[in-house]
């Protein structure tokens, strides 16, 4: 729900676990309680995709049978299921640009247990017409922290379960291009396309090709995105918002003509799904031009990345509870 | 067919399976490689303890994957 100060103050003040997005100006005016939080002051409502500074997006945990907060930085964050409850859910918020959300960009998917615990989140961001930066908050303590990452733990009653999901909307085409890389990286110069190596910045400007579209890799028929942060001609470099595995194939995704068309087309499928938590991509709110347009039965905060067990790029992701 | 030997083939890269659930797919994406960078019998004992737990664990939604593996 999406709703002012005194709304959201109200909700804490009831005793409800909530998870919370909204810029810093209004986190910092909330009283301790039980939520964790994020800086954004880009949202898709049910209303629509807005960009706001005088309203929250708030989801009520009220499935939680109990909660925990935790915080983590890149020494521990990878033991956060060792924390987490047998039976739950874990909603993750990690600032952007931290080490912590570098650290757990590249060892995430390898981490062993990553799968054994359902965790979601978001990497916060900030107005970027400003020169502000990313935060998340505690809201146990009313710490707030841009270098470390928060975590709401919630346990759920025995007949409950949840369920992580995703929506991409991009495609990729098998005859298309395979691009391997030779080591984890969210930085690269050389890779290998169709098995020869080249100069990425190089193949990128001599084949036109448009650097909003991301690579996609195929996870066992789940397409993961990585997004193209910069291409720097001048030091033949491409950095990515997530890194890019050694021993992955992949492709650029097929362009999206219209992305409101292509996510409604997209969403047919996930009529049903009621999400507890959801959140969008910037990259698809901006280049998607989302002002103003809802993506039900989906709304939350945009995002500066997308976690779903590890973290994700150009993606929408959810949870719901499902009923055993 | 044997749960275990269906997750040795999967490990192994020898079949292919395909979940509506997140969590498993990205899990056998990371055991295929996993196991494809130390092909050993104890890192494959380790991946299959790992699959296992994950079953053991989520059994309750993935009665329809147990169903299909069954028949691979």
């Amino acid at each position: 729900m999406f709703v002012n100060l005194n709304e959201a103050i109200q909700l804490i003040q009831e005793g409800k676990i909530l998870h919370i997005a909204a810029d810093e100006s209004l986190l910092k005016q909330l009283p301790k309680g039980k939520w964790i939080a994020g800086t954004t002051p880009y949202f898709i409502t049910e209303q629509g995709g807005i960009t706001c500074k005088d309203k929250l997006f708030v989801n009520e945990i009220s499935c939680a049978i109990d909660y925990k907060t935790m915080v983590y930085d890149s020494s521990n964050i990878l033991d956060m299921t060792k924390d987490a409850y047998p039976n739950g859910m874990t909603l993750l918020i990690i600032p952007f640009a931290s080490d912590v959300a570098v650290h757990y960009a590249k060892e995430a998917p390898n981490s062993n247990a990553i799968f054994m615990n359902p965790t979601i989140g978001w990497i916060s961001g900030y107005d970027l017409s400003t020169d502000s930066s990313a935060k998340v908050y505690d809201g146990v303590t009313g710490e707030s922290y841009g270098d470390k990452a928060v975590a709401l733990h919630i346990s759920l009653p025995e007949d409950k379960m949840a369920s992580i999901g995703i929506v991409n909307i991009f495609n990729i085409d098998e005859n298309d291009a395979k691009i391997e890389f030779m080591q984890d990286s969210l930085s690269v110069t050389k890779c290998l396309v169709n098995g020869e190596e080249v100069i990425l910045s190089d193949y990128i400007a001599e084949n036109n090709i448009d650097t909003r579209l991301p690579l996609v890799a195929d996870y066992n028929s789940v397409l993961v995105n990585v997004s193209i942060k910069s291409v720097s001609e001048e030091n033949k470099t491409v950095d990515f918002y997530a890194p890019v595995f050694s021993g992955k194939e992949y492709r650029f995704a097929r362009p999206v003509s219209d992305y409101v068309e292509s996510f409604n087309k997209h969403l047919k499928g996930f009529r049903d799904v009621k999400p507890i938590f959801s959140c969008n991509c910037i990259l698809n709110y901006l280049y998607g031009e989302l002002d103003d347009k809802a993506t039900p039965p989906f709304a939350g905060p945009v995002t500066f990345g997308e976690v779903a067990y590890q973290l994700l790029n150009q993606t929408l992701v959810y949870a719901e509870i499902i009923s055993n | 067919m044997e749960l275990d030997l269906i997750f040795e083939k999967l490990i192994k890269k020898q079949a292919k399976y395909e979940s509506t659930i997140l969590g498993l797919n990205l899990l056998i994406t990371r055991l295929q490689k996993q196991y494809s960078t130390n092909q050993t019998p104890d890192e494959l004992n380790k991946c299959m303890q790992e699959m296992k737990a994950f079953f053991e664990k989520f059994n309750a939604i993935l009665g329809k994957d147990i169903e299909a593996l069954r028949k691979l």
